[in-house]
């Protein structure tokens, strides 16, 4: 693939990513409301949900824990948007140069470029290699929210067990567990879109 | 790209165009320099698609350290969306652009040359001994727009006004200005929005001693062409869309 297409891809991946985190952003949200509506069905049912309100609180801090993740990643995706900007404007600076110095053949001042054109091409290996580390640290950080989407649906297993002994609240607090699950579900799979998304960048020396 | 000295006494003013290479989509434009002993400035150096062509043009009479200061009459792309790679090739430089136009122009990419903002009465732009005079054109189309007037060399590098849209590869002055007339009307009529800025631009011109009139599109005009075209021009309906 050559470098100009290499960017291009880089901008569909980048602006993919952002798309498949706020939703991400959006069920994390979810979650969130849903352990608050576990947690005053628990507290309605008493003894008859006893072990399901500690379960509230740790859906609870799963929820917000994903919603921070998200907040970083999100910067972070920021951030590598604005590098594939940088990124694509130095590969076209150092194609134009290139261009310059072959339609520049004979002309007096041809080997005043030599200079500018080296720095260019510095910048551009450079900006490369920031670019690849920082798409090594995003992958990082999606590997990261995928560790409490694996926790909820670890939770979300205790969640039915604990409902079963709800006696009247068996329906709601089962309901709880299932929205919980679907959406670490759906956390799990959009993550995993992003990095797929990301595969098309080559992060390798 | 056609290379045509204009002006020589001392230093020079070349006009490059009618580039053969140039994509028949994309509108033709005239793009000058003035070379001084040790400065360069480009005018309207032109779109992002001509960059490499214009600057192996300039390379022939100026080395890139040396080429100082770039001005751009106004915002359009065909104008200065080059201005990204001016940014990587001459960091050193000074884009002399409209201050309207600064947060717009940014979008073009300028990280290291130093944006000059011109207000909204005009300047001057020094290289070496030789001072250029910016004047106001605004609304000649642009909000914020400018020409440049070099007295000495008594040329005036006109933008847009003074345009003449033709096929390709058409001779670089005016030879039968009454033929050219049709190159010329629809432009003025259409993209010029206001008879009013028009009678103020004129005004002001008349006051100039102008051997050469040189626009950014089309043939550029020498001696009594300049008179007729500005008899023409202030005769001219503009803004005729509305």
């Amino acid at each position: 693939m050559s470098e100009k297409n290499q960017a291009k891809s880089q901008f569909v991946a980048v602006a993919s990513i952002a798309a498949e985190l706020s939703a991400v952003m959006y069920v994390a949200k979810e979650i969130s409301l849903a352990a608050a509506n576990a947690k005053a069905i628990a507290f309605r049912a008493g003894e008859q949900a006893k072990g399901f309100q500690p379960i509230t609180d740790f859906i609870n801090e799963l929820a917000k824990e994903t919603i921070d993740l998200v907040h970083e990643i999100n910067e972070h995706a920021f951030l590598l948007y604005q590098m594939t900007v940088d990124d694509y404007r130095r590969i076209a600076t150092c194609d134009a140069f290139t261009r310059v110095t072959e339609l520049s053949v004979g002309a007096p001042y041809a080997e005043s470029l030599a200079v500018p054109r080296e720095k260019a091409q510095q910048k551009m290996l450079a900006c490369h290699a920031e670019f690849k580390q920082h798409v090594s640290e995003l992958l990082d950080q999606l590997e990261g929210v995928m560790h409490p989407a694996r926790a909820a649906r670890v939770i979300a297993a205790n969640s039915r067990i604990e409902a079963s002994q709800a006696g009247d609240y068996l329906q709601s607090l089962q309901a709880v567990a299932e929205s919980v699950d679907n959406a670490a579900q759906v956390i799990h799979d959009n993550v995993q879109r992003c990095k797929i998304a990301l595969s098309v960048i080559n992060i390798s020396e | 790209m056609k290379m045509t000295k204009i002006y020589e006494g001392g230093y020079q003013w070349i006009m490059y165009g009618r580039d053969p290479n140039k994509k028949d989509n994309i509108v033709d434009t005239n793009q000058y320099i003035v070379r001084t002993a040790n400065k360069c400035l480009l005018l309207d150096p032109g779109g992002v698609e001509l960059f490499a062509p214009m600057l192996a043009a300039v390379l022939h009479h100026a080395p890139v350290d040396e080429i100082t200061d770039i001005f751009a009459s106004h915002q359009d792309p065909d104008v200065i969306s080059s201005l990204g790679l001016w940014d990587q090739a001459v960091p050193h430089a000074k884009l002399h652009a409209p201050a309207l136009w600064e947060g717009f122009l940014r979008h073009f990419g300028c990280e290291s040359i130093e944006y000059v903002g011109i207000p909204d009465n005009g300047g001057i732009i020094q290289l070496d001994n030789v001072d250029l005079q910016i004047i106001p054109a605004h609304y000649l189309h642009s909000s914020a727009n400018f020409h440049i007037y070099d007295p000495k060399a008594k040329i005036l590098m006109s933008g847009d006004v003074g345009a003449g849209l033709e096929a390709a590869g058409g001779p670089v002055f005016v030879d039968d200005f009454d033929a050219h007339i049709e190159n010329m009307r629809f432009f003025h009529q259409r993209w010029m929005p206001s008879n009013q800025a028009k009678r103020d631009w004129i005004n002001r011109v008349r006051k100039l001693d102008i051997d050469i009139m040189a626009p950014q599109h089309g043939r550029i005009f020498k001696g009594d062409d300049v008179k007729r075209f500005l008899d023409w021009f202030e005769a001219l309906q503009v803004g005729i869309a509305v």
